[in-house]
């Protein structure tokens, strides 16, 4: 049901059935190894390509997901997946092997809460039983993409960030009976904001306004005071973004504690991990979500959150070509019955 | 390799007391020059191969020290055939050459034609 | 940043903002490592110069181009063992501007695109960061020579 101007409310509150993520070699160094179904200790992961790997990753995140659930992949009527790569390739040749109706979404980063929202919309008025969303992202694919070959030894500003090899997938299912179970409750659709920040290697920095249009938004259309939440976590915001987010939130007059304000990005690496600003790509909201803050929430740690996971719009083009870099972020509010 | 100076003294191919004299002479005239502090001379049949190694500072100013040296060479003796170089190479063959020339049973034939080859290194190019 | 001139007052005042918590480059820190090594690498490039003097005929003239391709050959294996970006990472333009940086970004690039075949993988993209490198290079040797050239005319050197 649409709230206010962009948030819809379900009042079916479909479940988060079961998750799985999978991630690579430097996320197993990082902080949150434990929270990873599958860890690959090499990039390459027994392919002969990097994007052939990016697409084992989001197959394995599936796989794990359904299987923890106990579901076979034909009961599963929808898959809603994007990644980061030139047509979403990775994920379309996942879906391939998956054989389950396929949605490719993209909004870059943000994408695996567009599916989220998307997913949990089509389950709660009733057009599907069960269905599965993720994203994910391939540090070496996406920088081969995007920035200079792995092997470039170009420097990089402290500003710049690491795109996480990882990703995550959940199945959300119509599942009547939702004592203890995680569900989502509500999902606000971000517009496109661009304050002008066209530094590739300053994401975070880019994507700060966005997210937090994004927030007041959520909290305004909902008449929501920002403790509600246990947690509001972004989604790849890095140290700078972050800070930025925070700063803006504050001046908009939102009581909202730095405990409670956390980034994906920041979580998922050791302070060791020469990362410079933090995590980022699809892989990261997706992988700590449906990782690491799904089995907190589990284990009652967490009851309510919101996750807001931001998304940087440019292509390698676009930026070759001086244009600005256009941000978006998605939000969904899950929480714990 | 670059401190230790060696004033090695100006020794000639042919064993011919004059042909000794002109490269010491010559080697004399060469250190006279702020900027070099090694020289090694040897004078063959037709030519002349004075190699040198020039102060570190003072590499800024290489084509004009060896403009300098040709002209003052060409000044003193203009009926005399001099190969010059500053080349780090041709240096310590030279060096090596006079070594060898001590030797009595280094022959004048060979040591003519070691030179030659020295001559022959520094004109090539690349 | 020095391109301000079409942002609206709204963006202007976030620029602002975004600035305060922008880590900047530590640029002292950074020269300063650039200098080292790429000293350094320079360094081993001249022990190499003097090892193809002392062994081989060649002279300071003519040691030039082996010791460019043996500088070029040891930046490929620390490329392909993945020695090569870390010390671009902290060394910078030091490590960047020897030919090493050089063979470097050409080696990476094939590497890296290795997987889409010979022909359009490794042979259409070897020069895709170093191929702005060669063009610009020769140009400008071009323009230093047509000048050289003119002046030696002219008779001023």
């Amino acid at each position: 049901m649409l709230t206010g101007k962009q948030t819809w409310q379900f009042s079916n509150s479909p479940v988060i059935e079961s998750w799985g993520t999978s991630g690579g070699p430097f996320e197993a160094e990082g902080k949150l190894a434990a929270d990873f179904d599958v860890l690959h200790d090499d990039l390459w992961m027994g392919q002969d390509s990097y994007e052939k790997a990016h697409r084992v990753l989001l197959e394995e995140a599936i796989h794990s997901a359904l299987q923890k659930g106990e579901f076979q992949k034909e009961e599963i009527q929808f898959m809603l997946a994007g990644d980061l790569i030139n047509q979403i390739t990775p994920t379309s040749f996942a879906a391939r092997t998956m054989a389950i109706p396929y949605f490719g979404l993209f909004g870059a980063c943000s994408t695996s809460m567009e599916g989220l929202a998307l997913a949990s919309f089509i389950i709660n008025y009733q057009g599907a039983k069960k269905v599965v969303t993720g994203a994910s992202s391939h540090n070496a694919a996406t920088e081969k993409q995007f920035r200079y070959p792995t092997e470039y030894g170009g420097q990089k500003p402290p500003t710049a960030q690491w795109t996480v090899t990882g990703a995550g997938a959940v199945v959300l299912t119509d599942n009547q009976d939702k004592q203890g179970k995680i569900v989502t409750t509500s999902a606000t659709i971000g517009k496109v904001v661009d304050l002008g920040i066209s530094d590739p290697f300053n994401m975070g920095g880019a994507m700060a306004p966005a997210a937090a249009d994004t927030i007041i938004s959520h909290l305004q259309d909902l008449h929501r005071h920002p403790s509600y939440y246990d947690l509001i976590v972004t989604g790849d915001l890095g140290r700078i973004g972050q800070a930025t987010t925070y700063e803006l939130l504050q001046q908009a007059g939102l009581e909202i504690t730095r405990e409670q304000f956390q980034d994906c990005g920041l979580l998922i690496y050791n302070e060791d991990q020469p990362v410079q600003s933090g995590g980022s790509g699809a892989g990261c909201s997706a992988s700590v979500v449906y990782g690491h803050l799904l089995n907190h929430m589990k284990k009652g740690v967490y009851r309510k959150i919101l996750v807001v996971a931001t998304g940087a719009l440019l292509s390698p083009l676009s930026f070759q070509q001086k244009e600005t870099i256009p941000c978006i972020a998605h939000a969904v509010a899950i929480e714990r019955n | 390799m670059i401190q230790s100076v060696n004033p090695e003294p100006g020794a000639v191919a042919l064993y011919e007391q004059k042909n000794k004299e002109l490269a010491e002479k010559v080697e004399k005239d060469i250190q006279s020059f702020d900027a070099i502090y090694d020289v090694a001379v040897i004078k063959g049949k037709e030519e002349t191969l004075v190699a040198y190694k020039v102060k570190h500072l003072k590499r800024f100013g290489m084509k004009k020290i060896e403009k300098d040296i040709n002209k003052l060479l060409e000044d003193h003796y203009p009926n005399e055939d001099f190969v010059v170089s500053s080349d780090y190479k041709i240096f310590i063959e030279t060096i090596e050459l006079l070594e060898r020339m001590k030797d009595p049973s280094f022959s004048e034939k060979k040591a003519e034609q070691q030179l030659q080859r020295v001559i022959s290194l520094k004109k090539e190019m690349t | 940043m020095g391109k301000k001139k079409n942002l609206t007052p709204v963006q202007q005042q976030y620029q602002q903002l975004e600035q305060k918590h922008e880590i900047k480059r530590p640029v002292w820190k950074n020269c300063l490592n650039a200098f080292w090594v790429g000293g350094l690498i320079c360094a081993v490039g001249q022990a190499i110069t003097y090892f193809y003097i002392y062994f081989f005929d060649f002279t300071e003239q003519t040691a030039g181009n082996p010791t460019v391709a043996t500088m070029i050959f040891i930046s490929m294996l620390l490329t392909g063992f993945g020695v090569y970006d870390h010390i671009g990472q902290f060394g910078g333009a030091g490590s960047a501007v020897p030919v090493t940086g050089f063979g470097n970004s050409v080696i990476a690039a094939a590497i890296e695109h290795r997987t889409e075949g010979f022909v359009l993988g490794v042979g259409g993209n070897m020069f895709k960061l170093a191929g702005s490198v060669i063009l610009f290079g020769v140009f400008a040797a071009f323009i230093v020579a047509l000048i050289k050239t003119l002046w030696t005319m002219m008779g001023v050197l």
